[in-house]
């Protein structure tokens, strides 16, 4: 077997940060420019940490898994969305510009508030599985489920609200109150589960309108950036159709 | 909507407060006029293209729009209904797109930023939809209204005298870019946006449909521009004789002025 | 001074923060949750190979029920965990499950009719029956009799993540986002809740709650290679720590998983080699049946770990220029297995190795994965020492684990211990002891001591450097308090951790601002990791024996006739440099399964004296009731359901064991 680590030429790096933090009144947002040696296999997560170990400890950047799982570390690296920690700088020119997610609130530096934007879009589509019945007995066995059927929703669960798609969506960019294709994707989810109950005239009242489905322009950011390869640009498609069929009936 | 449902031990009724079904047809009929339009200029452009095969060809086709061959005369009003169909599904489309505009200045600064860093084909495309559709809104207005007032004026000759002699030229062939471009690229993701096409694959599909969507542009510019060209060629040769129409041999049995 | 009052606070988002938020939620009790993290970003997420629940849908796992889980989680702790909790565990997580699926969680279903698996290297055909078509499906893991993990494609704990979380957002739970418990508030006795920094503004709040739920997960950021995520800093059990009444029970019970990816650490899951992979050496030869003749690549993780340690050591290990590894062989599965099954392997092994495992071998080198140890509580999850302060999830010690835990069982283990520890959270509340007079002074006291250490660290000039006194202790403890322990090495390392919880006091900051700081946070985190990993050495050190995770070469023995207890870490003064060590002793007479071997790894172990009086109690009470109802002799033999919550009592029914 050979080395699984492969050996690119090392070179300087140049790091250009967008810095800012909008709680300080002095603050105003500028690129600052770090330069380091790049090793072998290094990732945007061990550079930006050995940045903060080595240059400048007030550097914010938010990593959690760093394994490509959780979702928190979405910045626009040169220009786009993508998930840092699983990026390799391999893969970019020396030059590397990142900047903080758009379309969030700025925490500091890197670091946005994903967090309470997809609260808030899960609190308003109600991205939960809504049963008629409270909980079923529990000793039982359990609801049985075509294995075809638990995929296809496992294919859309996958989605881990790193902000990538919203980030990427001119559309999100122009209007906030844009559901994005996380949102679209999560309805489309929920409305193939058949533990919801919920009808397609339910689902309407959550995205049949220009802040939902009817919003999208499809621009395909979403579905080119997505880190999870999720179908959006189907899916939305998708719900286009089923939420105008619905609007007219 | 009045089903109850249940969040662990709580019971909730879905927020209920039925939404309006406008949205879906607001969207239907942007889309449907767009595709309208889309494939009326496909249309459109064959039928003004008919003077590559000559001036007959072309008299033929202004004359079958006129109903001249079941009527055996011209109805120039029967164009005026065409073009003011056309016009209304024009302005309709216009006005529902209007809704997708950057609505300020800041909303348009922040497309362009995200645009330049993101540099991806789709995100620019829409760009120029914008910018085509915008400059469309002016252009097509006046082409159809002059359409629309003036239909005895289409034919060989006529349509040559305005185009060199009423100095319309400049305009056609802005607006020929602008067509093109905006109804492309409008097509190809009325396809995406509605899913059509998708057959299992959609990265492929999008794909072919983008090399396609080009093809198409490239065509259509192709033919546009000679089209153009034979008209301003007819335009200067027929100036001396500015506002005689054009009558096919075989009707003044070979005799030209 | 700000204060937040609420009856349950619960500190940590995960999978078993989140589901006790819920229990106490839907008795009526308020409950806020406090997280570093958007809570759906909680390690949780990254657990990809399953959850354990005894369904016994798909055919390998026909036969399986509570006895069989029972016995291999008692076996795979070595003896080390409560017997009862375990019980109480293995007969609610089928529960657990079947409650997941009801929130939606996609769990990958049984598909009747034949298909292909890879056993042991060879492609073998089962047959599924009809009767499971569409019933939640089970996978092989580590250590287990039967097939037993529950498991949504490779993404189940993202999967069950997500429902559990959208589950809290239905509930109208409030997250707070981006928070972190940095102590207790408490008098010695009672817990009050806890003294909170805003991680955005620095702000300092006090959350006041009748009950306080710990539920920070695990340390292995304590290590310098582990599996965990940059979040898993063992704080939780710190703040406990800290209030010098709490104690950590078996800190020392360190779990290495067999497979991080090298040298990054980043883990493959156990379904690689459950689902049929292999390990192989340098030279490409599949060692582990040398070692482990009948269980090989899936003996349990501790086992597997120390085989690929010692066969490194042997010279086998393959080079490269950041030391040596072994391989981990996927290719045998084909590419749609691995497309389909394994992609989260997949995708990691792309983005951070660059290479494709269904045609390149995976390099692996174990790598610090599991936290056994943890506040120690009551099976109701109640500290022991510390009234109203509960922990659940990785950050405790009910002990389902003991020395080892089971791959899949983790996961169970948060959602079970949510449920379970979710009631008595409830049932705490509405009990007089509940009741909560609220001490302010002790509140402003309390809030006062953290404002002046951070102070002290934001003003301070102190030489030291936060970070180089964090990696510094990383590496110790990946050194000296690994696999393979000795007492020269732990004697070492205990020295030169307690060397540098000294020096942590002299921290100076570069950037000392009180917002979002990381050096700042860096710097009080590491405080506090110090003293945990004190207690993980400094156990390790005491404890001169093996036992599961614990490998002492020096004493390679399981030694029950001395060992078999639980150790118990506090810390009784802020300025000690060690914590204090006392032992729990474990009760031979009461247990459902005596000592024994487990079945796997070295046999090698010195018996309990009581061990054989109770083997023979027990044979002649199975004897007597000959023919009855597995259900009762357990009741005969361990009685525990009257430790359960009512809500989850009962049986679970099967395909093969019908309820009436
Ligand atoms: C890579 C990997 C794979 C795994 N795979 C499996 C598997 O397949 N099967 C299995 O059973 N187990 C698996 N595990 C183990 C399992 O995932 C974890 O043990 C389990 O998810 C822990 O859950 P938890 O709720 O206790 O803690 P976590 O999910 O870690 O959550 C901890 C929470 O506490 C919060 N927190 C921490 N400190 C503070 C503080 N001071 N103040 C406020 N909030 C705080 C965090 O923000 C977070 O929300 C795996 C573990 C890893 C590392
Ligand atoms: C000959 C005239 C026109 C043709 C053939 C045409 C064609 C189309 C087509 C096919 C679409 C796609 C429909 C959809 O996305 O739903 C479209 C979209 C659009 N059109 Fe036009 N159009 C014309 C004129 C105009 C004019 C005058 C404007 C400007 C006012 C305009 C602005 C737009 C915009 C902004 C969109 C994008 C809407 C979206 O992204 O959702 N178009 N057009």
């Amino acid at each position: 077997m050979s080395d699984p680590v492969s050996t690119p030429a090392l070179r300087k790096l140049r790091f250009h940060v967008l810095r800012h933090d909008p709680r300080d009144a002095t603050s105003v947002p500028h690129f600052q420019t770090y330069e380091i040696e790049e090793a072998a296999g290094m990732t945007l997560f061990i550079a930006l940490n050995e940045i903060r170990e080595q240059i400048d400890s007030s550097l914010a950047f938010d990593f959690v898994c760093r394994a490509g799982i959780c979702g928190s570390c979405g910045m626009v690296i040169n220009g786009r969305p993508g998930l840092a920690c699983r990026t390799l700088t391999q893969d970019l020119p020396a030059d590397i510009t990142l900047a903080p997610l758009p379309a969030f609130e700025l925490i500091a530096d890197l670091s946005v508030n994903t967090g309470k934007w997809m609260r808030g879009m899960s609190e308003r589509l109600e991205t939960w599985v809504h049963s008629l019945q409270g909980d079923p007995d529990l000793r039982r066995l359990e609801e049985r489920m075509d294995p075809d059927l638990a995929d296809r929703i496992y294919e859309l669960d996958r989605c881990v609200e790193c902000g990538c798609c919203v980030a990427a969506c001119g559309t999100a960019r122009m209007r906030e109150d844009f559901v994005g294709a996380v949102g679209l994707n999560k309805i489309a989810r929920f409305s193939l589960d058949p533990r919801d109950k919920r009808t397609d005239n339910d689902f309407y009242e959550l995205v049949g309108n220009d802040d939902g489905v009817f919003g999208c322009m499809t621009l395909l950011g979403c579905q080119d950036v997505c880190p999870k390869d999720l179908p959006l640009q189907t899916q939305i498609a998708f719900l286009r159709r089923k939420m105008a069929r619905t609007g007219l009936g | 909507m009045n089903t109850v449902f249940h969040v662990t031990d709580r019971s909730v009724p879905l927020s209920a407060k039925a939404r309006s079904r406008w949205p879906a047809r607001l969207d239907l009929l942007q889309s449907g006029t767009g595709l309208a339009l889309g494939l009326f200029m496909w249309g459109h452009m064959f039928f003004v293209a008919t003077i590559l095969l000559g001036k007959d060809a072309m008299w033929a086709v202004a004359r079958f729009f006129e109903g001249y061959f079941f009527f055996g005369r011209s109805l120039y009003w029967l164009v005026s209904l065409i073009v003011a169909i056309v016009f209304a599904l024009f302005i309709t489309h216009a006005a529902l797109a209007l809704r997708k505009f950057p609505a300020s200045y800041r909303q348009y600064r922040t497309y362009r930023d995200h645009m330049a860093g993101m540099k991806h084909e789709d995100t620019t495309l829409w760009y120029w939809q914008v910018v085509t559709g915008f400059a469309l809104f002016f252009m097509a207005s006046v082409h159809l209204y002059i359409m629309m007032t003036r239909p005895e004026r289409i034919g060989p000759f006529g349509s040559a005298d305005r185009m060199w002699s009423d100095l319309m030229w400049p305009l056609y062939l802005i607006m020929l870019f602008a067509v093109e471009f905006h109804g492309g690229i409008g097509l190809y993701r009325l396809a995406l946006k509605w899913g059509w096409f998708e057959r299992g694959d959609p990265d492929a599909t999008r794909r072919k449909l983008r090399a396609f969507k080009w093809a198409i542009t490239a065509f259509f510019l192709v033919l546009g521009v000679a089209t153009l060209v034979a008209y301003v060629k007819i335009g200067i040769e027929h100036a001396p004789f500015y506002g005689q129409p054009y009558e096919p041999a075989w009707v003044t049995g070979g005799h030209q002025p | 001074m700000k204060v937040i009052y609420t009856d349950v606070l619960v500190i940590g988002g995960g999978l078993a923060g989140l589901r006790v938020a819920i229990g106490a939620r839907r008795r009526g009790h308020d409950a806020i949750v406090l997280s570093l993290v958007p809570p759906k970003r909680s390690h949780s997420a990254a657990a990809q190979g399953g959850m354990q629940a005894s369904l016994g849908n798909v055919i390998k796992g026909q036969g399986d029920n509570e006895d069989v889980h029972f016995e291999d989680t008692v076996r795979g702790s070595d003896w080390g965990a409560d017997q009862q909790v375990v019980r109480m565990f293995v007969n609610t997580a089928p529960k657990a499950v079947r409650e997941l699926a009801a929130w939606g969680v996609p769990w990958s279903r049984v598909r009747q009719g034949d298909r292909d698996v890879i056993i042991n290297g060879q492609k073998v055909t089962i047959t599924e029956r009809n009767e499971a078509h569409g019933l939640v499906a089970q996978r092989d893991f580590g250590g287990t009799k039967k097939w037993r993990t529950c498991y949504v494609s490779d993404g189940t704990g993202h999967a069950m993540l997500f429902a559990v979380g959208d589950q809290a957002i239905a509930s109208g739970i409030p997250v707070h986002e981006r928070k972190e418990a940095v102590a207790l508030i408490h008098d010695g006795s009672r817990c009050y809740g806890a003294v909170v920094r805003d991680l955005v503004t620095g702000e300092l709040t006090a959350y006041v709650a009748k009950a306080t739920a710990i539920a920070t997960g695990g340390a292995g950021r304590i290590y310098r290679v582990t599996t965990n995520a940059v979040i898993c800093e063992g704080i939780g059990a710190a703040i406990a720590l800290e209030t010098g009444v709490a104690a950590l029970g078996n800190m020392e019970a360190v779990q290495f998983h067999p497979t991080g990816i090298f040298p990054a650490g980043i883990l493959v899951t156990e379904g690689c080699r459950g689902d049929g992979g292999l390990l192989r050496d340098a030279n490409g030869h599949r060692f582990m049946p040398d070692y482990e003749p009948e269980k090989k690549e899936l003996a349990s993780r501790d086992v597997v770990s120390r085989r690929m340690e010692e066969h490194i050591r042997k010279g086998n290990g393959a080079k490269s220029r950041f030391g040596e590894h072994l391989w981990l062989d996927i290719t045998l599965l084909g590419r749609k297995h691995i497309e389909h099954n394994l992609r989260e392997v997949k995708e990691i092994c792309q983005y951070f190795l660059g290479i494709d495992p269904a045609e390149k071998w995976i390099a692996v080198r174990p790598a610090q994965h599991y936290t056994m140890g943890g506040i120690r509580t009551f099976h109701t999850g109640q500290s022991r020492t510390l009234k109203g302060l509960f922990a659940a999830g990785e950050a405790a010690c009910w002990d389902m684990h003991g020395f080892n835990r089971l791959g899949g069982n983790s996961v169970a283990e948060t959602v079970v211990a949510g449920m379970i520890v979710g009631e008595f959270i409830a049932d705490f509340c509405e009990s007089p002891e509940g009741e909560l007079d609220i001490p302010m002074a002790l509140v402003r006291e309390a809030m006062q001591a953290e404002r002046a250490k951070l102070d002290a660290l934001l003003n301070g000039h102190g030489p030291e450097q936060a970070d180089r006194i964090k990696i510094e202790m990383q590496q110790i403890m990946t050194d000296k308090v690994g696999i393979f322990r000795t007492g020269a090495d732990l004697e070492e390392a205990v020295d030169r951790l307690q060397k540098l919880l000294v020096r942590s006091r002299n921290i100076g900051l570069r950037y000392k601002v009180d917002g979002p700081n990381p050096e700042l946070v860096t710097a009080y985190r590491t405080q506090k990791m110090l003293k945990v990993a004190l207690c993980v050495a400094t156990g390790a050190l005491a404890r001169t024996e093996s036992r599961g995770a614990h490998f002492r070469e020096d004493y390679p023995q399981r030694d029950d006739s001395v060992w078999l207890k639980r150790t118990l870490a506090t810390w009784k003064d802020p300025s000690d440099t060690l914590p204090s060590l006392a032992y729990e002793q474990l009760d031979v007479m009461s247990m459902e399964l005596p000592p024994g071997w487990r079945g796997y790894g070295a046999k090698n172990y010195v018996d309990h004296p009581d061990t054989p009086n109770r083997a023979s109690a027990l044979a002649s009470l199975r004897e007597k009731m000959q023919g009855a109802d597995r259900h009762a002799v357990q009741a005969a033999v361990m009685p525990y359901e009257h430790l359960l919550p009512e809500r989850f009592r009962g049986r679970n029914e099967r395909i093969d064991e019908k309820l009436p």
